[in-house]
């Protein structure tokens, strides 16, 4: 549900991170932050929330084009996984356009990130959004933490475990250095904006 | 202020209802759309409307009760029901507010979660107070109700050990049987809480003023000891009953509820030791002594009374009676005081008429279940607050 701004003549839509605590989600916005400083036009806006961080922060893509002759305005999203913080999830995850999920390759976080996944299932349901029909990338983060010896799933393994079902558009990142970080996003935003595209053509 | 409040409904833009649309969404269209003007809010749980105002989509300013700013913008995300309006006008008021609009919104939100927003009206207020609360050594019974008569229960809602359910000095309006657990009722005393009394099953939270106003305050807190779960009573069939009883028996059921407010304030007093008895004991008459039987029920025309108890350690004041409250022998209930438990002494101008407690009883057996479960649960009270109070005045003594 992207919000048209005729004042603006803007499009904004909304990109949420999705994952289990400390999976990186934070990491990767941080990084967005730094790099695209540029495209960025406000703030960025970080809360702290037990265990977890919740970042947001507004972002002007460049080289996107335009919808309908509008700018296409993102607003960058993390989401505090913590059941706790019903309120603060569901303004989040109330007409999200496009979804990040980050996994922790970490060998010890498997089951984490497949009770996260579901449970991102379970809040999205309550929109009456589907898992499988909204734009969503998933992001394998942490690769470089195999060099230090700590023992991480493999790829294939990832991919069974979380995409079997899902068939999304996947990539391995190390958020901490950057790496992975853009073509993630960029992945979601395509997604997002082919998504709009269509939604507006049927609108027609 | 006031003059804002006068103008604004000719230009309200905007309005509608906070359960539909929250106040953190208002806030991002509001923000959206650079809107400048004055956003008012209503709950039924708050004594007066709050204010936001807004310029070029920003807040600016907030006030809300009898706090402004930042404070009062926070506050108010404790507003989940209720209704809005937004006027657009120019707004003269001062800025205070220079926060990024989003990070008031996550930061609200993320206070309400985290407990340290109070919700308004639904009681989910989750401050932990319970761990400092064991400061009552004392061992307190658990008062249960009789069983719970569902017709009169509407919703059904879940609390977990440490939820503040009411808080005192707050407004509110429910009232709830307890269906499963337990419920602390804790007042605040010059030395912290105290827990004054535990209610289980069938008992009853909340007071019966409310019926016969909308701006009740809470007179105590009422904390979770456990799983709880409370059963909302249906108020428009308790007020319509209340309305078809007659005049004696509705006076008669404000004042045994005020008479456990006062035996509750009272047990406080003993506990903070600021009390001095001898001057109303002295002073006065015995109109009836404790022990003795007695059949009559009174009303106090003029002056004002005591209702002392006589225990080992000495006199403890229960209550202090005025002009309108009744004593005396209650034939259908129960509360543990005068004559078998109390004395009853009178100031010199003391006046009273008997009352006919025949036509109470009548009408007593005729109330509804739950009418009759709250009243005996009144009363119950009554008696295991006013052995509290004795239990005080042992250890203070």
């Amino acid at each position: 549900m992207a919000v048209f701004n005729l004042k603006k003549r803007e499009i904004e839509c909304k990109i949420v991170y999705y994952g289990a605590g400390r999976c990186g989600k934070t990491t990767n916005l941080e990084y967005i932050f730094k790099a695209y400083k540029k495209r960025i036009t406000g703030e960025m806006v970080s809360i702290d929330t037990a265990g977890d961080r919740t970042l947001f922060f507004d972002f002007l893509p460049m080289g996107l084009g335009k919808i309908k002759d509008c700018d296409v305005r993102v607003q960058l999203y993390t989401v505090p996984g913590q059941v706790q913080y019903g309120s603060t999830r569901k303004l989040v995850l109330r007409g999200v356009d496009g979804i990040v999920f980050v996994a922790d390759s970490l060998e010890a976080r498997r089951k984490k990130n497949m009770l996260s996944l579901k449970d991102l299932q379970i809040n999205l349901k309550e929109y009456n959004i589907s898992i499988f029909k909204i734009p969503l990338v998933l992001q394998y983060n942490k690769r470089d933490l195999a060099e230090e010896g700590i023992p991480l799933m493999p790829i294939n393994r990832m991919e069974k475990d979380l995409n079997g079902q899902l068939k999304v558009p996947s990539f391995s990142a190390s958020a901490i250095n950057g790496d992975g970080v853009g073509v993630t996003l960029k992945e979601c935003l395509k997604l997002t904006l082919q998504s709009l595209h269509r939604e507006l053509k049927w609108a027609k | 202020m006031g003059e804002i409040n006068t103008t604004m409904k000719n230009n309200v833009v905007f309005s509608g209802n906070l359960d539909f649309l929250s106040l953190a969404e208002i806030f991002q269209l509001l923000g959206a759309n650079t809107g400048c003007g004055v956003l008012r809010l209503i709950s039924e749980y708050a004594s007066e409307p709050a204010f936001v105002y807004f310029v070029k989509g920003n807040m600016i300013n907030a006030s809300n009760h009898s706090s402004t700013g930042l404070d009062a913008l926070y506050s108010l995300f404790g507003w989940t029901e209720g209704t809005f309006e937004f006027s657009q006008e120019d707004v003269k008021i001062k800025k205070v507010i220079n926060k990024n609009r989003m990070e008031i919104i996550l930061d609200g939100l993320r206070m309400l979660d985290d407990g340290l927003i109070e919700k308004l009206g639904t009681g989910k207020f989750k401050k932990k107070l319970s761990e400092d609360i064991s400061k009552t050594e004392t061992e307190l019974p658990i008062i249960k109700g009789p069983l719970v008569d569902y017709l009169y229960v509407v919703d059904e809602e879940d609390f977990v050990a440490g939820d503040k359910i009411i808080e005192e000095g707050k407004h509110g309006s429910w009232i709830w049987v307890i269906l499963k657990g337990t419920v602390d009722i804790v007042k605040e005393s010059s030395q912290g809480p105290v827990t004054i009394s535990r209610i289980g099953e069938g008992a009853f939270l909340g007071s019966l003023d409310s019926l016969l106003t909308r701006n009740s305050k809470r007179s105590a807190n009422a904390i979770a000891a456990g799983n709880v779960q409370l059963g909302v009573l249906d108020s428009q069939s308790l007020s319509r009953e209340y309305s078809c009883m007659s005049h004696e028996f509705r006076d008669f059921v404000i004042i045994l509820d005020k008479r456990l407010k006062e035996v509750t304030n009272k047990t406080i007093e003993i506990y903070n030791k600021d009390i001095e008895l001898k001057h109303f004991i002295n002073s006065g008459k015995t109109v009836i002594k404790q022990g003795e039987s007695l059949e009559g029920l009174f009303i106090i025309k003029q002056g004002k009374a005591s209702v002392v108890r006589h225990t080992k350690s000495g006199h403890v004041l229960l209550t202090q009676l005025d002009k309108g409250d009744f004593f005396g022998h209650l034939p259908f209930l129960d509360m543990g005081h005068e004559p078998y438990s109390a004395s009853v002494f009178g100031s010199e101008d003391l006046e009273i008429k008997t009352v006919d407690s025949d036509n109470l009883r009548r009408e007593y057996e005729n109330l509804s279940t739950t009418f009759k479960n709250i009243l005996e649960n009144l009363a119950n009270c009554i008696a295991a607050t006013s052995v509290l109070a004795c239990e005080f005045k042992k250890k203070t003594s």
